[in-house]
């Protein structure tokens, strides 16, 4: 953009320089910069725990400054408050929707800043209405009826609202946290022509996320995070997705999925003809002893419940299981806990962790006899234990006190993993292990399952992520529609091919050819 | 900088066709037959008490249900206003158990400054203070100690009444005027006075609540305190604000009673489950599900026409009682459920 700014001072409408911020001990940022150049969209990506999260509540006024400058159009701010940026032309499209869910549109748009019927203190629901439809059908081209309410929008609906009411305001920084995150594809397709129309009339983006394809498609820059500095600022076009990967993780990104060679055992749990009536019908398979078994399949396909029949949550019409070579038939969780089944849930926050308790009892939850001596709790061995296991699976924490909410989302998850490790399970049931979690700790679970297998335990993972499925596990099974249709060899297919399996679509070129 | 750019074709008219609506088909019936059946079963009960008893649909009789419902009315009003501002979950919302007997003690205020012979105006003062008063410290439990307001304006209540029965020695204090005969005579058209105050107090009411910016910011807080802070709104004063509010809801209404019952007798706090029943049966009668002030209204009178109509038939009155807790369980739980789906 060549445009020449107002007094001609500066061309960046934000520049952050050597930011730090400690949190108690914890040093969130360590001299981070951040300089945006007006009416240009530029990404900031960085790991979970990267900073980038602590860098614009420290724009919101949210948190303040240990150290380092934030200037807003060349001014030094000080003392940044949220009312104050919003003054500024600051605002903040945030992940989750606020928006009032029994408001108008109308009303949502405008609560804060209402218009009055003339003379009156009255508001003007009709120049709320009016004002919502011009704006909503300038902008979007669309329109919500009137009497419409914020629950009944769809999601994408939703975030237009919030949008707009950004908008409102004439911003001159807008910064998207992670928008796409509850989009399906052709809403976020939409939400992007709509940046662009935005930088278009002026307006600074600053888009946070984690989908480096939308960076590539969306940004003109971007800035790196890692451990609470900028590691790199790149302009989008000369660079690509995997190197701003490899920025982000220190690593490259080929070894995201560690190969290790494990001999299969014996059989550890054996499914055949399994049937759940409108469920899954006459499911077969076997996991060994150091096998690791990917499961996967559209919503509806029935392998969500599979997984669920597997640790007893709900019954099976008829099929036998063999858990560790005896038949089994598991009432409860507690059945298959007993026979030595661990589940990390997909609900991580809701089923997996208990965010209120220490790491220490987290871990040591599913198999606390093991910590007792004359019915009383042994501190020590419970310390050892969990020790032995933080610095195993390399869970960052301040400590084995630290309660899980402090953790980062791919830190909680191996917290709910070593959990079951400490109660020596040998079947792992893994629910989308890496769901909400950040590359890096993506490439630490890998390893962790790799783990698992490589000591004796028999690992089912079911996984929409199909370039993780076909790179950490052995076998894949396929689902669709409550069978299994295809069984493939995992270093001899890819992901399309998977794909094409679990949507059905050769099914369909079958009927047709 | 121009604005009309003609935008990309993506965002066409399917764009504005709901996508995924949150609410099911089943959802919306529910919510429509809920609100529906409400209004139905309100026109129902007035047309089968008329038909039943010919005095019923006169306009003396339903002026008396209105001058009888006056205090609860007023009660239920303060008490919608915390609901709205605190949110409608039963438990973890907006509640202000302490109104009932914040009224019998305003009542005692005002019978007890007349005794030491001053005169109606100090005694409205008084008593409109001591109901602000005790707003204020609900306000201050809930908003500056952070108390839930169930348990902090539980305990308010209990202190109040122990106020009460310090302040009366547990006997009826009387108390004439001209102010009180006034309020508790008749007016224009032989209805009563209580009737019209009824109806300008929830004028006023709604005014401020349904059609201010104000109003709207205390349903905002209520729903989604989140989105309310992300708007710039002082959350924490709208809530103190909302206690205050029923507080003063409560010192008025200690003055309409002592009109009614010509002075400050005991058993105010007989009165907290009908105001608990009528706030929260308020919100069938709104297009959202949500409180208002004049679905509280509606439910007053829903509530009064059924005593009254009782007692035109003969009916025991103690039945009254039985109804006003199955109201209460259907359209708790009714709402309950609709949420839970959209939820």
């Amino acid at each position: 953009m060549s445009q020449p700014s107002p007094q001609g001072a500066t061309a960046l409408a934000l520049n952050i320089r050597g930011a730090v911020k400690h949190f108690g001990g914890a040093r969130a940022l360590s001299g981070a910069s951040l300089a945006v150049r007006r009416g240009t969209v530029h990404g900031l990506v960085g790991q979970n725990g990267a900073g980038k999260s602590t860098l614009i509540k420290l724009l919101a006024g949210l948190h303040t400054l240990d150290e380092g400058v934030i200037e807003i159009e060349g001014q030094a701010q000080d003392t940044l408050t949220p009312h104050l940026a919003e003054e500024l032309g600051i605002h903040f499209i945030h992940q989750d929707r606020l928006l009032v869910p029994t408001f108008t549109v109308g009303e949502a748009l405008f609560l804060g800043r209402e218009p009055r019927i003339a003379g009156t203190p009255f508001l003007d629901r009709r120049a709320m209405q009016r004002q919502a439809a011009a704006i909503l059908d300038r902008y979007f081209g669309i329109r919500l009826p009137n009497s419409a309410l914020i629950a009944d929008l769809s999601t994408a609906e939703k975030q237009i609202v919030q949008i707009t009411r950004a908008l409102l305001h004439s911003p001159k920084i807008l910064v998207f946290d992670e928008p796409t995150a509850a989009l399906v594809r052709r809403e976020a397709d939409i939400l992007f022509s709509l940046i662009r129309r935005l930088k278009e009339e002026g307006i600074t983006i600053i888009y946070i996320s984690h989908y480096l394809g939308e960076i590539e498609a969306l940004c003109d820059t971007v800035t790196i995070l890692r451990n609470g500095i900028d590691v790199a600022t790149l302009a989008v076009r000369d660079t690509s997705a995997a190197a701003i990967a490899s920025l982000m993780i220190e690593r490259d990104i080929e070894e995201m999925f560690p190969k290790r060679t494990v001999a299969i055992g014996d059989p550890v749990l054996s499914v055949s003809r399994l049937s759940s009536p409108g469920k899954y019908h006459d499911i077969s398979f076997t996991v060994r002893r150091g096998e690791v078994l990917g499961v996967t399949g559209l919503l509806g396909s029935g392998a969500k419940e599979l997984l669920r029949t597997l640790f007893g949550l709900e019954p099976a019409l008829s099929g036998e299981i063999l858990a560790g070579g005896k038949a089994v038939r598991f009432k409860r969780p507690s059945d298959a806990v007993r026979d030595h089944l661990a589940l990390v849930p997909e609900d991580r926050r809701g089923n997996g962790v208990a965010l209120d308790l220490s790491v220490t009892e987290n871990t040591t939850l599913a198999g606390l006899k093991r910590f007792t001596r004359l019915g009383f709790l042994d501190p020590a061995r419970e310390r050892a234990e969990v020790d032995g296991l933080i610095e195993r699976l390399q869970v960052k924490t301040s400590g084995r006190d630290a309660l899980l909410r402090a953790l980062s989302g791919g830190n909680q998850q191996k917290v709910a993993i070593a959990k079951w490790l400490s109660r020596q399970s040998e079947i792992y049931l893994l629910d989308e292990p890496t769901v909400g979690v950040d590359v890096g700790s993506k490439v630490e679970i890998y390893k962790l399952i790799g783990e698992l297998a490589e000591r004796g335990a028999g690992v089912l993972v079911l996984s929409s992520d199909l370039a993780e499925l076909v790179g950490i596990t052995d076998r894949i099974l396929v689902l669709f529609r409550g069978r299994v249709v295809k069984e493939f060899v995992s270093s001899d297919t890819s992901p399309d091919a998977v794909l094409a399996e679990a949507t059905g679509s050769l099914e369909g070129r079958r009927h047709v050819g | 900088m121009s604005v009309d750019v003609s935008f990309t074709p993506t965002l066409g008219a399917e764009n504005a066709a709901p996508q995924s609506r949150r609410r099911s088909w089943g959802g919306q019936a529910a919510a429509i037959a809920l609100r529906g059946g409400s209004f139905v079963a309100f026109a129902a009960i007035l047309l089968y008490f008329s038909l039943a008893a010919p005095f019923f649909f006169t306009l003396g009789n339903i002026g008396n249900v209105l001058g009888q419902s006056a205090i609860l009315g007023v009660l239920a009003i303060g008490l919608t206003v915390v609901i709205i501002a605190g949110g409608s979950n039963v438990v973890t919302g907006g509640i202000d158990l302490s109104v009932a007997a914040n009224m019998g003690f305003s009542a005692a205020v005002y019978a007890s400054v007349i005794q030491l012979g001053y005169g109606d105006g100090p005694a409205v003062l008084a008593s409109l203070s001591t109901g602000a008063l005790i707003g204020a410290v609900n306000a201050f439990a809930v908003v500056v100690v952070g108390v839930v307001p169930l348990l902090a304006t539980l305990a308010v209540m209990n202190v109040v009444a122990g106020l009460e029965l310090v302040l009366t020695q547990n006997t009826v204090v009387p108390a004439t005027t001209d102010f009180l005969s006034f309020l508790s005579a008749a007016g224009p058209f032989g209805l009563p006075v209580l009737a019209y105050g009824l109806l300008a107090f929830t004028a006023v009411a709604t005014a401020v609540v349904q059609f201010t910016p104000t109003g709207l910011r205390l349903y905002a807080t209520g729903e989604f305190p989140d989105a309310a802070r992300a708007a710039g709104l002082p959350v924490r004063r709208l809530i103190a604000g909302s206690f205050l509010a029923s507080g003063v809801c409560a010192g008025l209404a200690g003055i309409l009673s002592v009109s009614y019952l010509s002075g400050s007798t005991t058993g105010a706090g007989d009165m907290l489950l009908p105001v608990v029943v009528t706030a929260l049966l308020g919100t069938v009668f709104s297009r959202r599900l949500v409180p208002t002030i004049t679905g509280t209204l509606l439910s007053a009178l829903l509530v009064g026409f059924l005593v009254n109509g009782f007692q035109l038939m003969n009916i025991s009155s103690t039945l009254v009682n039985g109804v006003q807790g199955l109201l209460i369980i259907l359209v708790v739980s009714a709402t309950t459920l609709l949420r839970r789906q959209e939820a």
